[in-house]
């Protein structure tokens, strides 16, 4: 049998100890291909995302990433194979501008410099970026800082991706291209895990669909 | 009569040299009404919501001309603390908006600034709770939700003010379809009561309930069919 690329086994978690927020979570998400997680508010789902990250380790039961223990991986070695969007991307710009946020990362891994600036300006041109890549990452709209941490994560060429509302702040034009580069990476061999309540728009895609009403999962199509 | 909104001849750019961000918007508001705004991102929508509601010029600077009026009286003119019983905003990123340890002290700020009495007080967090769904987390910390509930929350606490004018800047992107449908029959009840509505939106589907539909663009307002905002957006991304 092939290995999940993300395995949850018998997954519990609580942020105060007493009250469960995910109990007795079994799920298995391969490598490649798309799954969504939608469910009412506060019902976990941002939880199972950052359990599937390795940001919150279970209280009970296990949860693997290519076969290791996320109780045993860094965040470094997690986010080497998995991009993360927070829900809030304020939480995750750091840099003063566009360009330097895109090349933060590529360069502390020592990549080549006309190599990462080229990559920096291909997917700020390809996230509609252009005429704010020298301005302060202060000054963006919700939006466009949303696309800039979508940008950032892209940087950093990872083998999976976990989005959480991803199209929050993102008009109508964007979402479009949103849907456009997602495919693109699923035809590349990206897989991808979508936290969202946006069904219009995970319609444009073909994979699982898990569902989480009162603390259970059940698995649709899309 | 005087309107509960009027701008006229609005312009404004944050910095000397920079472009302008609102570029000649001219804008009344009726009472009881519901005004949606679409546009792209960065298009300068939620930099109008600074203007409508006072946060600009009290709080960010910038170079501004025209003029923005609550009630008839200009907002530069206007004391922040007052404009804030007249008018209510709800901000895209709830985390920018709440500060309070429990979901009850949250909403409780703003009618206890009011100097209302406890037992106002007390109901007007009773009905807001009710209204968002949200009274099971009343003694909750705001920053343990998730961010859909830190929306319903932010909403919460401006309802709470019962404030004649309310702003919602892309407050519903976060709730789940169950939230929009309660928050949308709310926000009718409101309009039927004669408060003023402002929807900054990027979901064709909340449009609904609006009564007019603005498309911004550039800095500038043009009013649009509702039933064909789509096209409208589709047509301006071509350009």
């Amino acid at each position: 049998m092939r290995l999940a690329f993300i395995a949850a086994d018998d997954v519990s978690f609580s942020y105060d100890g007493r009250n469960p927020v995910i109990s007795g979570l079994d799920m298995e998400i391969a490598a490649r291909g798309f799954t969504a997680f939608m469910g009412p508010n506060g019902s976990g789902k941002t939880t199972i995302g950052k359990l599937m990250m390795g940001i919150l380790k279970p209280v009970s039961g296990s949860v693997l990433i290519d076969g290791d223990d996320t109780r045993q991986l860094s965040l470094g070695q997690v986010g080497s194979k998995i991009g993360y969007l927070y829900q809030n991307p304020q939480f995750q710009i750091f840099s003063q501008t566009v360009t330097e946020e895109l090349t933060f990362i590529p360069r502390l891994k020592g990549a080549d410099e006309d190599d990462l600036m080229q990559e920096a300006e291909r997917l700020i041109r390809l996230l509609h970026l252009e005429d704010k890549k020298d301005i302060p990452t202060f000054n963006l709209s919700y939006g466009e800082k949303q696309r800039l941490a979508i940008a950032g994560i892209l940087a950093c060429s990872p083998r999976y991706l976990i989005l959480d509302e991803p199209t929050t702040g993102l008009d109508m034009v964007r979402k479009q291209m949103l849907i456009s580069i997602l495919k693109e990476l699923l035809g590349g061999g990206i897989g991808m895990t979508l936290i969202t309540h946006d069904r219009g728009f995970i319609e444009n895609f073909s994979g699982r669909l898990l569902k989480i009403e009162e603390g259970r999962i059940f698995e649709e199509s899309i | 009569m005087i309107k509960p909104l009027e701008i006229r001849g609005l312009y404004f750019k944050y910095i000397e040299k920079g472009p302008d961000i609102i570029n000649g918007i001219d804008l009344n508001l009726e009472k009881g009404g519901i005004l949606s705004i679409l546009g792209l991102s960065g298009c300068g929508k939620t930099t109008l919501c600074y203007c409508m509601c006072g946060i600009i010029p009290h709080i960010y600077g910038g170079i501004i001309n025209g003029e923005v009026r609550i009630f008839g009286k200009p907002v530069e003119d206007m004391k922040l603390p007052t404009i804030s019983t007249r008018v209510g905003i709800v901000f895209q990123d709830p985390d920018t908006q709440l500060f309070s340890p429990t979901v009850e002290d949250e909403i409780a700020f703003g009618p206890e600034n009011l100097c209302l009495d406890r037992f106002q007080i007390g109901q007007r967090i009773d009905e807001s709770l009710k209204i968002t769904g949200m009274s099971r987390y009343r003694l909750s910390h705001p920053e343990k939700l998730s961010g859909g509930e830190k929306q319903l929350v932010a909403i919460a606490s401006v309802l709470a003010l019962k404030p004649e004018i309310i702003i919602f800047d892309e407050s519903l992107s976060q709730i789940d379809d169950a939230g929009k449908v309660r928050l949308k029959e709310t926000i009718l009840e409101l309009k039927d009561k004669g408060k003023t509505i402002i929807m900054v939106e990027h979901d064709m589907d909340n449009l609904d309930i609006a009564d007019r539909v603005f498309f911004m663009d550039d800095g500038r307002l043009k009013e649009i069919d509702k039933d064909r905002a789509g096209d409208a957006i589709g047509l301006y991304s071509r350009r």
